[in-house]
């Protein structure tokens, strides 16, 4: 029985891929800022098997024995990993890897060969089978529902409510799961809710994007989040939406190029986290350029007045842009009237000069006395510490100086403004 | 084997054999260690003293070019490191060892000769000999087959001593080597440095033990994220210089190597 | 080391002499009656495949980075798809040249997102592995939705269909597997020792992130010749699982190399065999599980690592320091009477009765008098034999010493100090060799 007209369709298709989405998403916030994972990605393969043992053996999919059975593979390879570890000295990436890869094909042969009698095949498990989603419904009060959409909205209320509650425990074993121990937190019993969690997103997922892709729902919305805000649970909310619309702009996307949903939803998320980290504001790759442009900038400007600041106390002629840079900013600081004439500043630009050299001295002056450096080598250090200096460690130097207003050489230390 | 190893030096003033001019490091953009000015210009037991955090270890690895220096240069011999690689030992802590590698002592000691071979060639006689020679020096020719990890730490430790031996160099620099090593371990450690000074070596050791460090080294420096002093024990381990050294008075030399590193963001 | 490498040796010298196209034909060329000759040139060229993952994929895991290949694996498949649909030409040279494409730009992604990027090594291979197996499986079923002739067997990369494979591709697969075992094979010196010890290798003068970048290429080379037979999604267990089953078998890294070869090749050949005889299975998952059987059966049955011994070495050991504790008290027991006692003096419980039968057999206890009816002395006396009191005597001097050693330490080592008293287990051979 179908679920209405064509574009109805596409409405439930949809709306079944945002809802596990937004449940793999919430899932995997926690695997990301516990940098498991890879985790997700054993997970993702290992619940294969029991998948499709659960099937062959009649469950229906989509049913509550496949999700448990999804859970008992989780919970199974994990186990294996850490016996792995124990028994064969076996790092944890070596021994998921070993185990996941193992499971996963476990689960294809079973699947092939069961092949006749179940309904799951080879390419049902890599590529998902979102498009058939709206094809096998059932009716909810009265409604013609997908079936598929009716679990998954299961599975995203049943993490919801465990996970609101839930959710401080989650982050302090997170955070700090030795400190969280001996507040009391059961971590044990709390990491093993996430990784059932886990799985259980995971089998929801797996109709969407099929077992390999799950990862990128999993982790991809959360990585993306993670660049652009820091508090856990708007990074929760953040991934969730970042899923939604990757979901629904990816099947748009893939109705319109006719080919897999779940592989196009996989690189729409890919593509929204490579515009967050180019665009993040504090740590994007554009902000970094703009930072340290920025700081060159300041620099060559910084340099410029003091050279022109020192010219003026030896009354001689200030010494020549070191670079192209500092050229530039030397004709700005012209143009903005910092600089006047050859060799004199205004009021402003003497200011700004006096702290720059004063950073300078002061370094010197507090390196000579705590490094026993000869005189000629004092220079260089604090050619680049008088950029870094604020106002709070300019006084503090001048505070543990104790004494005098000059520096080694004998020249006197500008005051603070 | 020492004449061969080391480069010609030049003029009538004997080149150092090693020379920090200006050193300063950095991890990442933070700056851990400033300015260092250090010459150590004969073969003796040098030590290298300083509280935890303090950059011993750093200026080491400096040395060796494990951490790029920001400003200043090494030489050795009056070379540059590149030059001078083949006349180095050196003994990493040994922290950054995984004990479950497949090896035993005798091949961990043959590491020591790879630096000779070059590569693609593999050891042959010669290196095996040196190899087994190195072994036994510091006492460990039984234990030869023996895989790494089974080894007590002492032994560990003595192992590595074995394969800077097996590298024949003019100088040795060595990273803790007495740390977490029983007593018994740090006497022959101890006793291998002592032979080597005596032929001739020069034998640079990290070390964070202020009551051995006055009786086994002949010079020392010490340093807490800048040189406080260097020179003859007895001259520079004086309670001022130790004052300086250890009363963390470099809190600012912290605060501003943190302000370095978060330029960029707040600018 | 060199323990092993003649082995290695002889396994290239086999690869090559299988990949020799020319001179290798009369090898491959021997007829096996009842074997097609495709299938045969087929299971060579897959069983090279699988030795030289093993080879490479025994560096990855030295070095500590055994999922290294992972992402690389996903992103081919993008490759392949590019591949065909730019040059639409489908023989496997081309398609795995775009593989090998995808799988360094995937490689190169990651690095990128490590330097420029907060997020940490776990996402960004996650990240990739979205973005490239996304890509490729939106292409490939592109492709297939679009009917393109030849598009068809792309899907084969998937999963692997070795069946599908050529004698001029198995001959490809050859040669590229013989040229990384030579690789590796000249410079096993320089990979275990920046594996074994990175910053030595970086202090006397090797440029360890070059090898490192070696290692690296020649796990994406892996992956990519070992596509065609495994696919996509398991062809990184060729490169983990032969390794970690060879591994519990030797403590010598070149014994490790040829072993992990060997459990490669068999795992693939046994890939070939069973698929063949059962088509529409795909050959990768039947190569993992070949090879993921070698593993079970190491890691509980190896004679040094294996679970197996470990399990009976620990019990041994419980049972003789057990049977140390039940000799201390006989000792007291024998001091506190007229040098005799009963079982039921020394004895509480069930390990105390075992050690009791330890003692026993190892005659370090001695009946009094064989029981006769007219004996005076209660039928269950017991006394130290002369072996049992020299041996009772040695404990003692043991922990005795161990106590002054404990002593005489500098306080910082004490905590260091060995708490096991191996000197104080009963057999004297039972020392562990950790203590100094």
């Amino acid at each position: 029985m179908m679920a209405g007209t064509a574009g109805g369709m596409h409405l439930w298709a949809i709306a079944t891929a945002s809802v596990v989405a937004a449940a793999c998403a919430l899932v995997g916030t926690l695997l990301v800022v516990r940098r498991q994972s890879l985790l997700g990605d054993a997970i993702g393969h290992a619940v294969l098997p029991g998948i499709a043992l659960a099937v062959l053996a009649g469950a229906r999919p989509g049913g509550v024995a496949v999700f448990g059975a999804a859970v008992a593979c989780a919970l199974v390879t994990v186990g294996l990993v850490q016996v792995l570890r124990a028994v064969a000295g076996l790092a944890e990436d070596a021994g998921a890897g070993v185990v996941f890869t193992s499971l996963f094909a476990a689960g294809v042969v079973i699947v092939t060969l069961g092949a006749s009698r179940i309904d799951l095949d080879a390419s049902c498990v890599l590529y998902g089978i979102l498009e058939m989603v709206p094809f096998d419904t059932v009716p909810v009060g009265g409604v013609e529902v997908p079936r598929g959409f009716v679990s998954s909205a299961a599975v995203l209320a049943a993490l919801v409510a465990v996970a609101v509650p839930t959710w401080k425990l989650q982050v302090f074993s997170a955070f700090d799961p030795d400190g969280a121990r001996a507040a009391g937190v059961p971590v044990a019993a709390v990491t093993t809710g996430l990784l059932a969690a886990t799985a259980v997103a995971t089998v929801a997922g797996f109709e969407v994007v099929g077992a390999v892709l799950v990862v990128a729902l999993l982790v991809v919305p959360a990585a993306a989040a993670e660049l652009l805000v820091h508090r856990l649970h708007r990074v929760a909310l953040l991934a969730v939406a970042f899923a939604v619309g990757g979901a629904i702009v990816g099947y748009l996307l893939a109705y319109r190029w006719n080919t897999s949903a779940g592989g196009v939803i996989a690189v729409v998320l890919v593509a929204q986290y490579v515009v967050a980290a180019l665009l993040a504001p504090e740590d994007g790759c554009v902000a970094q350029v703009a930072g340290r442009v920025r700081f060159a900038w300041r620099v060559a400007r910084e340099d410029r007045l003091a050279a022109v600041w020192r010219a003026m106390e030896q009354r001689g002629t200030p010494a020549g842009p070191r670079s192209a840079l500092e050229h530039l900013a030397g004709w700005w600081l012209r143009v903005r009237g910092r600089i006047v004439g050859a060799a004199s500043l205004s009021a402003a630009g003497r200011r700004e000069a006096e702290m720059v050299v004063r950073s300078h001295r002061l370094w010197e002056a507090w390196l000579g006395r705590h490094a026993d450096l000869p005189l000629d080598h004092l220079h260089p250090p604090a050619e680049w510490v008088e950029h870094h200096l604020g106002e709070a460690a300019r006084r503090r130097i001048e505070a543990e100086l104790e004494h005098g207003r000059g520096d080694p050489h004998g020249r006197e230390i500008p005051p603070e403004a | 084997m020492t004449d061969s190893a080391t480069p010609s030096a030049t003029g009538d003033r004997p080149v150092p054999l090693v020379e920090f001019h200006d050193v300063t490091v950095a991890y990442g953009r933070r700056p851990v260690l400033w300015n260092v000015d250090l010459v150590i210009d004969a073969p003796c037991l040098f030590g290298i003293i300083g509280p935890n955090g303090a950059g011993k270890s750093t200026l080491l690895k400096a040395a060796l070019g494990l951490v790029p220096l920001v400003g200043g240069t090494v030489r050795f011999a009056g070379v540059p490191l590149a030059r001078a690689r083949h006349t180095i030992g050196y003994v990493p802590q040994r922290e950054s060892v995984d004990w479950d590698f497949p090896v035993s002592a005798f091949d961990v000691v043959l590491m020591g000769t790879y630096g000779r071979l070059g590569w693609f060639r593999r050891p042959g006689p010669a290196e095996r000999a040196s190899a087994r020679d190195s072994l036994a020096r510091v006492g460990l020719a039984d234990v030869a087959d023996r895989q790494i990890g089974r080894l007590s730490g002492g032994q560990q430790q003595r192992v590595f001593l074995a394969r800077a031996l097996a590298q024949e160099a003019a100088i040795y620099l060595l990273d803790e080597p007495m740390a977490g090593v029983d007593a018994r371990s740090q006497e022959q450690i101890f006793d291998v440095l002592a032979s080597l000074r005596a032929s001739g070596r020069l034998v640079v050791v990290v070390h964070h033990d202020l009551r051995t460090a006055a009786e086994w080294f002949d010079r020392v420096a010490l340093i807490d994220m800048r040189l406080v002093a260097a020179g003859p024990t007895a001259t520079v381990l004086t309670p001022d210089n130790l004052r300086r050294t250890y009363s963390g008075q470099v809190e600012l030399l912290r605060e501003v190597g943190l302000a370095v590193a978060e330029r960029g963001r707040t600018s | 080391m060199s323990g092993g490498l003649p082995s290695s040796a002889a396994l290239v010298a086999a690869a090559s002499g299988l990949s020799a196209s020319p001179t290798g034909s009369t090898v491959i060329g021997m007829a096996v009656p009842g074997v097609p000759y495709n299938t045969l040139v087929v299971a060579c060229g897959v069983a090279a495949v699988g030795c030289a993952a093993g080879v490479v994929g025994s560096l990855a895991l030295l070095r500590k980075r055994p999922l290294v290949g992972d992402a690389a694996a996903h992103a081919t498949l993008a490759g392949v798809a590019g591949a065909f649909l730019l040059t639409g030409r489908r023989d496997l040279a081309s398609l795995l040249t775009g593989a090998l494409v995808a799988a360094l730009v995937g490689l190169g992604a990651l690095v990128l997102v490590r330097r420029v990027t907060r997020t940490r090594d776990d996402a960004a291979t996650a990240i990739v592995i979205g973005g490239g197996f996304g890509l490729g499986i939106a292409l490939v079923s592109g492709i297939t939705a679009r009917g393109i002739p030849g598009g068809g067997g792309l899907e084969h990369f998937l999963l692997g269909h070795a069946a599908a494979l050529t004698a001029d591709d198995a001959r490809l697969l050859m040669a590229v597997s013989a040229t990384a075992i030579t690789l590796v094979v000249l410079a096993l010196k320089e990979f275990t020792l920046v594996a074994f010890d990175a910053s030595f290798a970086a202090a006397t003068g090797w440029p360890i992130v070059l090898l490192d970048q070696a290692l690296v290429t020649l796990v994406a080379v892996m992956v990519v010749v070992g596509l065609p037979a495994a696919g996509a999604v398991l062809v990184t267990a060729l490169i983990v699982i032969p390794p970690v089953a060879a591994r519990q078998w030797t403590e010598r890294v070149g014994t490790l190399v040829a072993l992990a070869g060997g459990v490669g090749a068999t795992a693939a050949v046994a890939g070939v065999v069973v698929t063949s005889a059962r088509p529409g299975l795909p050959t990768g998952p039947v190569i993992v599980l070949a090879a993921a059987c070698f593993c079970l059966v190491s890691v509980v049955a190896s004679p040094r690592r294996g679970w197996l011994v470990r399990t009976l070495r620990a019990a041994a050991e419980r049972r003789a320091w057990a049977a140390g504790l039940l000799l201390d008290a006989c000792v007291r027991a024998a001091e506190r009477g007229d040098g005799t006692f009963t079982v039921t003096d020394v004895t509480d419980g069930r390990t105390a009765r075992a050690a009791w039968r330890m003692l026993e057999h190892e005659g370090l206890v001695e009946r009094l008098h064989e029981p006769t009816a007219e004996a005076r002395v209660p039928r269950d006396a017991w006394r130290l034999s002369v072996r049992g009191l020299d041996r009772a005597r040695q404990r003692q001097r043991r922990a005795a010493e161990w106590v002054a050693a404990f002593d005489r330490a500098p306080a910082a080592a004490k905590e260091r100090f060995s708490l096991d008293l191996p000197a104080c287990a009963i057999t004297t051979d039972a020392g562990d060799t950790r203590a100094t």
